[in-house]
């Protein structure tokens, strides 16, 4: 796969130019060091989701030289519901859309997603997930869908890096307009391989990984008696 | 050196350029000092000094450029320290997903209580704060009805908006004080004086802690504080204080009053922080600056030196500044 001069151009500038140093400086978003990344060839980012800061957080913690071959997995009917819209997220953002909810009688469409997420893996690229599937509650982690695992079963080999960010959704929760300046957290974890390729055991496995990092660098709620 | 500097900083009095000079001949000692224990010892690990003297070079850069270049750009560098103090406070503190208006509005206190420093208008400024914010938070907090917890909140947000923007604003008042006859370092020379013996204070009683330290002194708060570095610090502390009194227009008892205060409430500001952080089950505020942790880990002792210093210097100097000016004159 040939790297695209100009849209890599065009990602390093916005992210790294223009964006990482608003959400560093403005917003408070306190980055690791993500320059492992670049030492392996192909990964899924999974992290929790509960704002749209994560993705644009993600993106920006992401080394620059390899940012066009990551693509954010992202919800068709959300951001693709226009073909402009598409056209844009897909160019600037780098998006893989997919349908969250195919149709039942559209069998044709049934495995749609996890094909267009196979595919370009097949590609070379790059993924980020978000495997709760949509934002909900700010600071709270909801059951996680089966389909990373299902992805990391058919491929095997492939690593999975687990991402758990703090405070993203105090700064910017779902509904919220203006991003509340915070010093939210990305906590990245080392890529790691699935220890078995039955999609029940990783998903088991994952889930483990993060009742881990979630009783590691989660928030813990006061919990004093009044 | 200081002809350099003179020509950098023109606006500035020989007394800073002299203590600029100072400041910066004793970074470039130590750090040769560390290059040249580096070089004769490389099994000994000094990574965690090096970082932190790397850092006050930086930190003092930043300073320097931020304070002394332009009056304007003072202020706005201030006001947005001030800012990443408070972010990093109620971050830190984790206010309800409900306070998220309540804080956005304490954010807009910033620029307008560093406005308020700027045009000099002192009555405006000095209730702001303490007045203005404290009556309208909790009413905009209100409007959101979720009342569980709300009396903490309340609490919490006077008290993070109090600590960091209240009290860092007094470093941008000690610009706004009038020119005194005689005194030609200004409020420029007044805050070099307070951030530079406040910071001096936490690193004599870290030095004089580490060397001497035996009695502890609150070992449930912060177990590596003990008495010989409390009052090492203050002493030595007091004695620097003394030796550069000239960027002040005190007397030299008023000098040594001034500096023990700084030493004792430099101190006060950094073991109530670490309360905080011992409360909250972290280390460092944030990782904003390598080797030193958050940049409240930097400035605490300074939101309680600020405060302070600044009121003292009011009442010891600016006296016709005073609404009780008369009882003043006729107490002494």
């Amino acid at each position: 796969m040939e790297k695209p001069f100009l849209k890599s151009l065009c990602l390093r500038v916005i992210y790294r130019g223009i964006c990482r140093p608003i959400l560093k400086f403005f917003v408070g978003i306190q980055y690791p060091d993500c320059s492992f990344l670049k030492d392996e060839k192909q990964f899924v980012i999974i992290s929790n989701h509960n704002s749209h800061l994560d993705t644009l957080s993600l993106l920006t913690a992401i080394p620059s030289d390899i940012l066009w071959k990551v693509r954010p997995v992202a919800a068709a009917d959300y951001f693709g519901n226009t073909s402009l819209k598409a056209k844009f997220s897909n160019f600037f953002i780098n998006t893989l859309l997919i349908n969250r909810r195919p149709k039942k009688d559209d069998v044709a469409n049934k495995n749609n997603a996890m094909d267009k997420m196979l595919e370009a893996i097949d590609e070379g690229y790059s993924l980020i997930l978000f495997p709760e599937g949509s934002r909900g509650e700010p600071e709270q982690m909801s059951k996680m869908k089966s389909g990373i695992a299902r992805l990391l079963a058919q491929r095997p080999g492939l690593k999975y890096v687990p991402v758990f960010m703090t405070g993203m959704g105090t700064s910017l929760p779902k509904g919220g307009v203006v991003p509340l300046p915070y010093n939210a957290t990305l906590h990245f974890d080392k890529p790691t391989l699935p220890d078995s390729d039955d999609s029940y055991a990783i998903m088991e496995q994952i889930e483990k990984h993060y009742a881990e990092m979630s009783e590691k660098y989660g928030i813990k709620e006061d919990d004093d008696d009044d | 050196m200081r002809k350099f500097l003179s020509y950098l900083l023109p606006d500035q009095s020989s007394d800073v350029i002299l203590m600029i000079s100072i400041i910066l001949i004793s970074l470039m000692v130590v750090s040769g000092i560390l290059f040249a224990i580096k070089k004769a010892k490389p099994e000994k690990n000094l990574t965690e000094v090096i970082n932190r003297t790397k850092s006050w070079w930086m930190m003092v850069t930043m300073f320097v450029c931020a304070i002394f270049i332009n009056n304007t750009v003072a202020y706005v560098c201030l006001a947005i320290l001030s800012f990443f103090a408070f972010r990093e406070l109620y971050s830190v503190l984790h206010f309800r997903q409900s306070d998220r208006n309540a804080l956005l509005v304490a954010l807009l206190a910033i620029p307008v209580q560093f406005t308020l420093a700027y045009f000099r208008w002192y009555g405006g400024y000095i209730i702001f704060i303490p007045v203005i914010m404290f009556l309208l938070l909790p009413a905009i907090m209100v409007i959101k009805q979720d009342t569980h917890r709300i009396t903490k909140s309340m609490a919490m947000l006077q008290w993070s908006l109090m600590l960091s923007v209240f009290g860092l604003s007094h470093l941008a008042f000690l610009l706004s004080l009038p020119d005194l006859e005689g005194f030609s370092s200004g409020g420029r020379g007044l805050l070099l004086f307070l951030v530079f013996l406040t910071e001096i204070n936490d690193v004599m009683q870290f030095m004089w802690g580490k060397s001497l330290g035996k009695h502890k002194i609150l070992p449930n708060v912060s177990p590596n504080k003990t008495w010989e570095g409390f009052i090492g610090g203050a002493i030595s502390t007091t004695v620097i204080g003394y030796f550069i009194g000239f960027l002040t227009p005190l007397s030299t008892p008023q000098v040594i009053f001034t500096s023990a205060m700084i030493a004792i409430f430099g101190f006060c500001g950094d073991v109530v922080l670490s309360a905080v952080k011992r409360d909250k089950g972290i280390k460092d505020m944030s990782d904003a600056i390598p080797g030193h942790g958050g940049i409240f880990d930097r400035i605490d002792s300074l939101s309680f030196t600020a405060p302070a210093f600044f009121h003292l210097i009011y009442f010891l100097v600016y006296p016709p500044f005073q609404p009780f000016d008369e009882i003043w004159k006729n107490l002494f």
